[in-house]
Formats: structure tokens, sequence, C-alpha cells
């Protein structure tokens, strides 16, 4: 499902795509630069809409971390992110600190919970762990329900904003910033020697351990990193809506965070970052035009989840890879090895 | 590692065999539930009535895993399907009733009408599940197999309640007097004709089950695919129909639970919520893919339940359980009954 340069050979044919890839980045880093300069994105509506864009792209990020590349389903994820909103929150409001100092503080906090999940269930197989993750969320969104002295329980918790201002846009260049980082870290990670491991253990177990690799230990801190990044966009959900709800732990904020990055393309990290604008703004128009039925939205998340699964495992990234391919073989179809190497692609193999 | 154990298990002395953190376990749990029961009754009697419901939920729920490695996280689903079936069912028959007040074939079988047309259709849509997902994502491929089939099903539940809640609202609608008749002394305990039904049917329809599995030929075929399915393949078992029948039945087994319990929990689009994380709850704590060890576990869960529901509050009923879970997989990471046989998503 990853591509993996193996041989001289397939790295050499790679680079044509990777030099494409990299020009797509930074095409699209301008494009979202630009984007809130760009008529229908200038009002304030449509600036929200991006803010929530950049903030779920960088979740489904940090969650296609894990599922795309460990195999593990982290099925509390929005309740790590809550976890970090929350401890940001409580700090914020209690001892009057930055709302700058949460995001560390409340990576910690989440990334200190993901570690004690992470060593209880990662020796076990993953659905342990899919699973386990989904009972921690519940007993996170249980306690932040029932300790109402501290959370204010289904009340909300009012929260100081991050920045002095009314205005979507600098909140949203904060958000893209967090998210580029995000993808930048996250691809330097998978790129090195424990990227490697990382993906080894994903793709076959047995194989990883018989060459040397202590499984457990890097899925505990794949899974840990994951987490913490998780705490980071939880403290900017709280300290940009202002109020947390023991609602933003709820598997359905997962299950969209999941969706998203599914259907984006597990194992690529890119692949949720770019599908997460369109899908996001598109389901938002939605609930704006149908709000008669609010759940539609979620019928269409489930739906193509399901023919994601079923039909395109690899996702958006991987049907963008594979016309990228297209693309890239083109202009020298005279260049044989470039040409016939380029063929196997990753996600064609039935 | 778990083979390791197996050749150990019979060089074991006797005494230690049992004295093990299982039974320690069990013990405490009956110690504490004779107690309360004898402080309230009426605990005991919504354990009993509660337990065998979700041992029918954890049941469906481990078969499924052990004999197709999925794990479904659209079963809760099947038990609102199943609540939903008793409503539309049972709401007609109860205005016959009132009708025909001394009616007795209405007044008492009018219930198990409901029951019966939710296992029906909870199979149907089991088949049809095998056949218009799980078969084509075979076809496709079995690589990470049960990830892939966690999040299939995780999908579908998502569309599951959001049509449901397109379909019907989102307010509850329940019955209100499924059996329209005076309480039962049961040994100097009054208990309302809704529990005593929920129980009895709950240990009819294991009994069944467990013959099912233990005697008959296709249940054994089932056991068989469930411990090796190359094997079994081998022996001349024709998985597509196993794959067929198991979904059938764990379905039908939920959907029948949720037809059952509807004076308990009445219908929204997220009633299968919280009976999806008892059944799961349950799967882990008994070891995945184990059905006898879920359905104790179920009753053990439906103590734990009622107790924190008695004796805390009722919102802490998610919390706690979470707590021993991290204990159980602590101690004992197979669960309390963890199989000794290595399932094949273990290979």
């Amino acid at each position: 499902m990853v591509t993996t340069s193996t041989t001289p050979a397939a790295s050499a044919a790679q680079r044509g795509p990777q030099r494409l890839g990299l020009i797509a980045a930074v095409v699209l880093i301008a494009v979202s630069i630009a984007l809130p300069f760009v008529p229908p994105f200038t009002g304030q509506d449509w600036q929200r809409y991006l803010v929530g864009a950049a903030l779920i792209a960088a979740s489904a990020v940090a969650f296609d971390f894990t599922a795309g590349y460990i195999d593990i389903v982290n099925f509390g994820f929005a309740a790590f992110m809550g976890l970090g909103g929350y401890t940001s929150a409580i700090l914020v409001n209690t001892y009057g600190i930055s709302p700058w100092l949460g995001f560390p503080l409340g990576a910690l906090t989440a990334g200190i919970l993901g570690l004690l999940t992470g060593l209880l269930t990662l020796r076990l197989r993953g659905i342990y762990a899919a699973v386990m993750t989904w009972f921690v969320a519940l007993a996170l969104l249980g306690l932040a329900r029932n300790l109402t002295d501290v959370t204010r329980g289904p009340l909300g918790l009012a929260v100081s904003p991050l920045l002095a201002t009314n205005d979507n846009l600098p909140y949203y260049y904060v958000m893209l910033g967090i998210l580029i980082a995000t993808l930048v870290v996250l691809t330097l990670v998978i790129r090195s020697r424990v990227g490697l491991a990382f993906r080894a253990i994903g793709q076959n177990l047995q194989a990883a351990r018989a060459s040397g690799i202590n499984p457990t230990v890097f899925l505990v801190a794949n899974f840990t990193i994951s987490c913490a990044f998780a705490g980071v966009f939880g403290v900017f959900y709280a300290h940009y809506y202002g109020i947390l709800t023991p609602d933003v732990m709820g598997t359905s904020h997962t299950i969209e965070i999941l969706a998203i990055a599914y259907i984006g393309g597990r194992g690529s990290l890119w692949g949720p970052a770019v599908i997460a604008f369109p899908m996001y703004i598109a389901v938002q128009l939605l609930k704006v035009q149908l709000s008669s039925q609010p759940a539609l939205y979620l019928v269409i998340y489930g739906l193509l989840l399901i023919l994601v699964m079923l039909y395109r495992p690899d996702g958006a990234a991987g049907v963008i890879r594979s016309l990228g391919h297209r693309l890239d073989r083109r202009p020298k179809s005279g260049a044989g090895p470039a040409g016939a190497s380029a063929t196997p692609t990753p996600g064609a193999t039935a | 590692m778990t083979t390791a154990t197996a050749t150990n298990l019979k060089q074991v002395p006797l005494l230690r065999r049992y004295l093990n953190l299982t039974s320690a376990i069990l013990v405490v749990a009956a110690a504490a539930m004779i107690v309360v029961s004898i402080q309230n009754p009426s605990l005991l009697v919504n354990t009993l009535a509660t337990g065998g419901m979700w041992a029918l939920m954890a049941g469906g729920l481990a078969l499924v895993f052990g004999v197709m490695n999925i794990p479904s996280f659209v079963h809760g689903d099947l038990f609102m399907v199943g609540t939903l079936v008793a409503l539309f069912v049972f709401t007609p028959i109860q205005s016959m009733i009132q009708d025909a007040p001394n009616d007795f074939v209405l007044k008492w079988l009018g219930p198990f009408a409901g029951m019966i047309l939710a296992f029906i259709l909870g199979a149907v849509i089991g088949v049809l599940m095998e056949l218009l997902l799980f078969r084509q994502l075979r076809r496709r491929s079995r690589e990470q197999w049960v990830m892939n089939t966690f999040l299939l099903t995780a999908g579908l539940s998502i569309m599951f309640e959001n049509v449901a809640m397109m379909a019907f609202g989102n307010l509850p609608q329940g019955i209100s007097r499924y059996w329209d008749v005076p309480p039962i002394d049961v040994l100097g305990v009054p208990v309302a004709m809704d529990r005593l039904v929920t129980f009895i049917v709950a240990m009819g329809t294991l009994a069944v089950f467990a013959l099912f599995l233990q005697r008959s030929r296709t249940g054994r075929a089932m056991r068989a695919v469930s411990m090796d399915e190359t094997g079994a393949q081998m022996a001349g078992i024709g998985l597509t129909r196993i794959y067929q029948l198991t979904l059938a039945l764990s379905c039908g087994l939920a959907a029948l639970a949720g037809a059952v319990l509807i004076w308990l929990t009445p219908f929204t689009p997220t009633v299968g919520a919280s009976p999806l994380l008892i059944a799961w709850y349950v799967v882990i704590l008994a070891g995945l893919g184990n059905v006898q060890g879920a359905v104790v576990g179920a009753f053990l869960v439906a103590m734990v339940q009622q107790l924190t529901g008695y004796y805390l509050a009722l919102n802490w009923v998610d919390v706690l359980p979470t707590g021993i879970i991290i204990l159980v997989l602590l101690f004992k990471p197979s669960g309390l009954f963890g199989s000794e046989v290595k399932g094949v998503w273990e290979q």
C-alpha cells in the first residue's frame, strides 16, 4: 500500500513523481495561503469553514500517521483532542497562563494518556487498541460529563480566545501553520529510519520482528506522537471556538476525522490534508442548505467510507498518485526504464 | 506464547488450575451479588434480565469475530432495528388488545410476534451485509482484514443511525406496557412480567444457540471454521454458507435483544450505542471470539452496571467498566476466559 523505494532502480524511477509531488506541495501551500482572498472565501462564514477544514485536515493527518502506517485505528482520537483542549482551557482559566502555553501542556497530557493506553494495548493485536481507545474515549467523555466542578459538564466550559480578535483570518493562518508543521514533521518521521520501522510493522509484523525490530517500542512511540498532536489540535479547538462541551470527545467526531483520513487515502499523510478542504467545506454547505436534515452529511460520510474501503482502499491519494504517474510518464515516453518501472503503481494490484 | 500455555495446562496441579484470577473474580462477583440481592432483590432481577440480553448481543459479536474475524461495530444498530420492529409490530397489536382486553392469545403472545419478526429481519440484514459488503471486500483483498472490516462496519453504523434519524426522528419511542399483567411472585419477590419474560427468552435462546453450536452439523462446521479456516475448507465445509449463516445468526440475535428489551430502552437512532459498548466490553473481558466466555461475561458486566448504577450514579456506568477492563488487560491480556486456541486472525 505504501510506496517504498526498495531498489536503486525504483528510487530512480520515483524521482520524477517526487519532484512532481514537491511542485504540487508548493502550489497547494501557496493556494491555501492565498485562498482567503479569493471571492467566496473572503466572507467570515467561509473563513470559518476554512479554519474548520484546516483543523480537521491536521487531525486526519495525525490520525493517518497511526492508521495508515502501523495499521492501528485510534478510535478515541477526538477524546485525546478533547483532553488536550480541556487541559489547556482549565489551566488558562484557573492560573491565567497564556493560551499559547496551552499547546505544549495539552500535547503533554494527551501524549501521556496515549503512552499509557499504548503501553496497555499495543503489545496485543491492533483490534484491542482500537476498542480500548474507544473505551478510554467513552470514559473520558463520562469524566468530562460528571466532573462538573472542573469541566462544568454538558453546560460547556467557556475558554478565553487564542488571539485578541474576532476575525477568522488570523486564526486560519495559525491553524494552517499548525497543519503544515504537522505534515512536515510527520513526513520527516515517516521518511526516517524510524518511519521505515513503522511501515515494516504495518505491512508484516512477523517479518519486522524477524529483522530485529521491537514492535511494541515503535508502536507505542507512533501512537504517543499521534496522540500528542491530537492534544495540540484540541487546544486550538478550545481556544478558537471558545467553548468546550464533552461532545467534543464523542465518537461521531472521531468518525468524521476517520472518514476524512480514509477517504483521503491511508498511508499517504498528504491525502487526508488535501481531501479535507473540499470535503469539509462541501459538508458545511450541505448542512446550511439542508438544515432540516442535519444527519444527511453523516450518511454521506458513512457511504463514502464504505465505498472507499471496498473499491479504492488507497483513497483519493491513490487516485491522485496514479494520475500523477500518468502525467509524469507522458512527456518522456521515449525513456524506457522510467516508463516501464512506473507501471507497478500501488493500489493497482488486485 | 499461547501454545506454550496450552501444553503446560495438563501439568498444572488441579488446585492451581482453579485457583486463578478468573475464578477469584467469579467467586467475588457471586458473593457480591448474593449480599446485594438480600438487601435489594430488584438488583438481582435486573441483572439477570439485562445480563441475558447482553449475553445475546455479546454472544453474536463473539461468534462473528470468531468465525469471520469481523470486529463488528454495527451490532448495536441491529439492536436498534430490533426495537424498531417491535415498535411497529406491537403498536397495532396493542390497540387490538385494548379493543379486546380479554383475548388471551393477543395478550400473552402478541409481544412475541415482534420478537420473531425482529430476529428474521436481523438475519436478512446480516445475509445482505455478507453479500454486499464482506464478500466484496474478501474478493478484493484479505490484507489487513480485521481493521478493514472494522472500518466497514463503522461506516455502516453511521449510515444505519443517521438514516434511522432521518426516517423516524430523534425522539424516544417506546412501548409502555409490553405485558399488561401484574407482577408475579418469585420466591417472595414481586418480579415484573417484562423482566421475567426477558430472562426466559434469553435463557431459551441461549440454550438453543448453545445446542446448535455444540450438537448440530452446521454448528460444528461453524466452530471448525473459527478454529481453522483452511482445515475446515479441506474437510469439505463451504465457507460461503457458513459466513452467511454466522452473520444471519449474530445479527438476528442482536435484533431479537432489541425487540425484547424495548420496555427498558425505547427506540432512538442511537439506542444501540450502549448495548454495542456493553457487548464489546463483554467480548474484550471474556476474550475475543470466545462465545461461552461472552455469555458468562455478560452477566458479570450486567452486575457491574447495576451495582454502579445503584451505588454511584447512572452517569458513572461508562467510566467504571473501562477502569475494570484496564485492570483485566493488564493482568490477563487474553481476557478472563482467554482461549488457548489461536484464532485465524492471530496468524
